[in-house]
């Protein structure tokens, strides 16, 4: 087996990263959304606008000190080009910069949703939400853009990598729900508690569906394709040196639970109009496998990509 | 020649052939003037509008006269202090089959300069770049942040973190060498003559002479790389091969990394 040109720290990078990018940009649309969310949609922008620039930075801080010279990351930008690597920092660096202006909005004492900061944030918010999506994408097409790794070389890693960020971010602001708002001093927060509970759920249900047709398709196109993906996925299928870790932690622990469990706790008020009930030890239980198969996914796909190549010389 | 003749430098390399160049009519110097005053207005492509004369330095490595012998990898590693276990340059044997029907070929290792080098399309600092005067790809040293990315792209694995620098290295051609007039390092040493470097884009150049008469292949061409490093009876066969149960394939190096990429 080749040595890993990239290895944990990078590995990390994109998944703290597609975390917190991803849990900004939910805060971001909840914040500017109208209706559904109503008194706690303050309460769950405050979430994920405060988890979202910690993990980011954490991953930048890692994947700095991954370089062969750290102390020049600033060559990054000297210049602009087209590497996906130069405008994904660009982005990032952006991204620190507003989502922790963004977060420092929700901090003071009095913030709330009728605060005089309100302008500023909803004005943030609107910035951050492009550029956490952004963020989101380009790991994806950082690792898609080269023919030399046929593993990472289709544009459906970008689209996985998105929807792999916002699920592990609204996992992350479902599970700070639990110990920060399900018993909030706030009468309003916690009223509201179950019903903004259900419609997290319910995007969550929404995002891993997604995952998991992204998933098909990946899986589909390189088996009926003939040559250097075909063979490069055989890694993650039956019989591949990935695919334990593959079907158990990404597909099983990471999608296929958490959507079954999500799926039978919004049933009820989606189609019956009954009154949603959250449970407290599965709304900690959930979110972790979705955060343990969102990590397991980058590490698989890193892997993957750096164990196969093409297959003729 | 080579005055007499006008080559639209292509700025989209991405897209124009190398052989898409605008030939004045040859001989006099007259010619050559007015090729060179109609020239920019024709070729749009051009990043300055200058026409200088564009070589591309290339490489032929007749693989039927090597043996094998590491010559070329140890002149390299001698050449530029490269650290243990890392090659600019280095050489494959490819054995094949089961006895008596065997048979061992070697496939000597190098960057291939691509016309198309997805390293340099990758490199988000501009460290790595191809040299516009003579095709080389090359590394800026004191620009590569050491951020790998380039040796992911690599098709060919030829490059590598210098772990005495933190910068990425590979095979330059030999730049100090050429400027001056002389050959590459691996070409001088080379015991059995095998490789021929020179000019590619000069079509009387010695190299473009055998490149012309000669079947010639390059490595990966799917990749669409368009190489310059070219061999003449190299054995493609690769490790993949052995799933189909056939004859048997081993590549073996000399490097850290056993495996071919
Ligand atoms: S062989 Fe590799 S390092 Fe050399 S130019 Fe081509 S892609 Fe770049
Ligand atoms: S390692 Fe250096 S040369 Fe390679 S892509 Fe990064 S900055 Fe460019």
């Amino acid at each position: 087996m080749h040595e890993l040109t990239w290895g944990l720290p990078v590995i990390l990078y994109l998944f703290l990263a597609g975390l917190g990018a991803g849990a900004v940009t939910v805060s971001g649309s909840v914040l500017l959304r109208k209706g559904g969310f109503g008194s706690s949609r303050f309460a769950i922008a405050r979430c994920g606008a405060l988890i979202g620039p910690l993990p980011v930075m954490l991953g930048t801080f890692l994947i700095v000190f991954e370089l062969g010279q750290p102390f020049r990351a600033l060559n990054l930008f000297k210049l602009i080009n087209l590497s996906p690597m130069n405008i994904g920092s660009w982005l990032l660096g952006a991204f620190i910069f507003l989502s922790l202006l963004y977060a420092l909005t929700f901090l003071p004492p009095s913030a709330g949703p009728g605060d005089r900061l309100r302008g500023v944030r909803r004005a943030l918010a609107w910035i951050c939400v492009p550029v956490g999506i952004s963020v989101a994408i380009y790991t994806g097409i950082m690792l898609g853009a080269m023919p030399a790794r046929p593993f990472w070389n289709s544009p459906i890693l970008a689209g996985l990598f998105l929807l792999s960020a916002l699920s592990t971010g609204v996992a992350s602001i479902i599970l700070a729900g639990v110990f920060f708002r399900r018993n909030h001093r706030d009468p309003a927060v916690r009223d509201d508690y179950d019903n903004s509970s259900y419609l997290l759920t319910a995007s969550d249900a929404l995002l891993i569906g997604g995952e998991l047709i992204i998933i098909f398709l990946f899986l589909m196109f390189a088996q009926l394709t003939i040559g250097d993906v075909r063979y490069a996925v055989n890694v993650i299928l039956p019989g591949g040196n990935l695919a334990p870790a593959f079907w158990g932690l990404v597909i099983v622990i990471g999608l296929v639970i958490p959507l079954v469990v999500e799926i039978v706790l919004i049933v009820p008020k989606l189609l019956y109009g009954r009154r949603f009930v959250s449970i407290p030890a599965i709304e900690v239980a959930i979110p972790t496998a979705i955060i343990i198969g969102g990590f397991a996914l980058r590490y698989i796909i890193v892997v993957a990509g750096q164990i196969t190549a093409p297959a003729a010389l | 020649m080579t005055g007499s003749r006008k080559k639209s430098a292509d700025r989209e390399n991405q897209r124009t052939s190398r052989r898409n160049f605008l030939k004045a009519a040859g001989g006099s110097a007259v010619a050559a003037t007015v090729a060179a005053v109609a020239v920019p207005s024709l070729a749009t492509d051009d990043e300055s509008g200058q026409q200088a004369d564009k070589k591309q330095y290339g490489m032929v490595i007749d693989v039927r006269k090597c043996i094998g012998c590491h010559s070329c990898s140890v002149a390299c590693k001698a050449e530029f202090d490269v650290p243990l276990g890392a090659t600019r340059s280095w050489v494959e044997y490819t054995d094949k089959g089961t006895y008596p029907n065997v048979s061992r070929n070697f496939l000597p290792r190098l960057c291939n300069h691509c016309r198309h080098a997805p390293c340099v399309d990758v490199c988000p600092t501009g460290a790595t770049y191809k040299r516009k005067q003579d095709g080389i790809v090359v590394v800026d040293a004191g620009l590569c942040i050491g951020c790998k990315y380039c040796i992911q792209a690599c098709p060919y694995d030829a490059r590598f973190l210098n772990p005495l620098t933190g910068v990425v290295d590979k095979c330059d051609f030999c730049i100090h060498r050429v400027s001056k007039g002389l050959e590459p390092s691996c070409v001088n040493s080379c015991v059995g003559g095998a490789r021929i470097f020179g000019d590619i884009s000069d079509p009387e150049s010695e190299i473009s002479r055998v490149m012309a008469t000669n079947p010639v292949t390059v490595l990966r061409p799917g990749m669409g790389t368009e190489p310059n490093v070219y061999y003449i009876g190299a054995d493609h066969s690769d490790e993949h091969e052995n799933k189909r149960g056939w004859y048997d394939v081993r590549v073996t190096t000399h490097r850290k990394e056993k495996d071919r990429r």
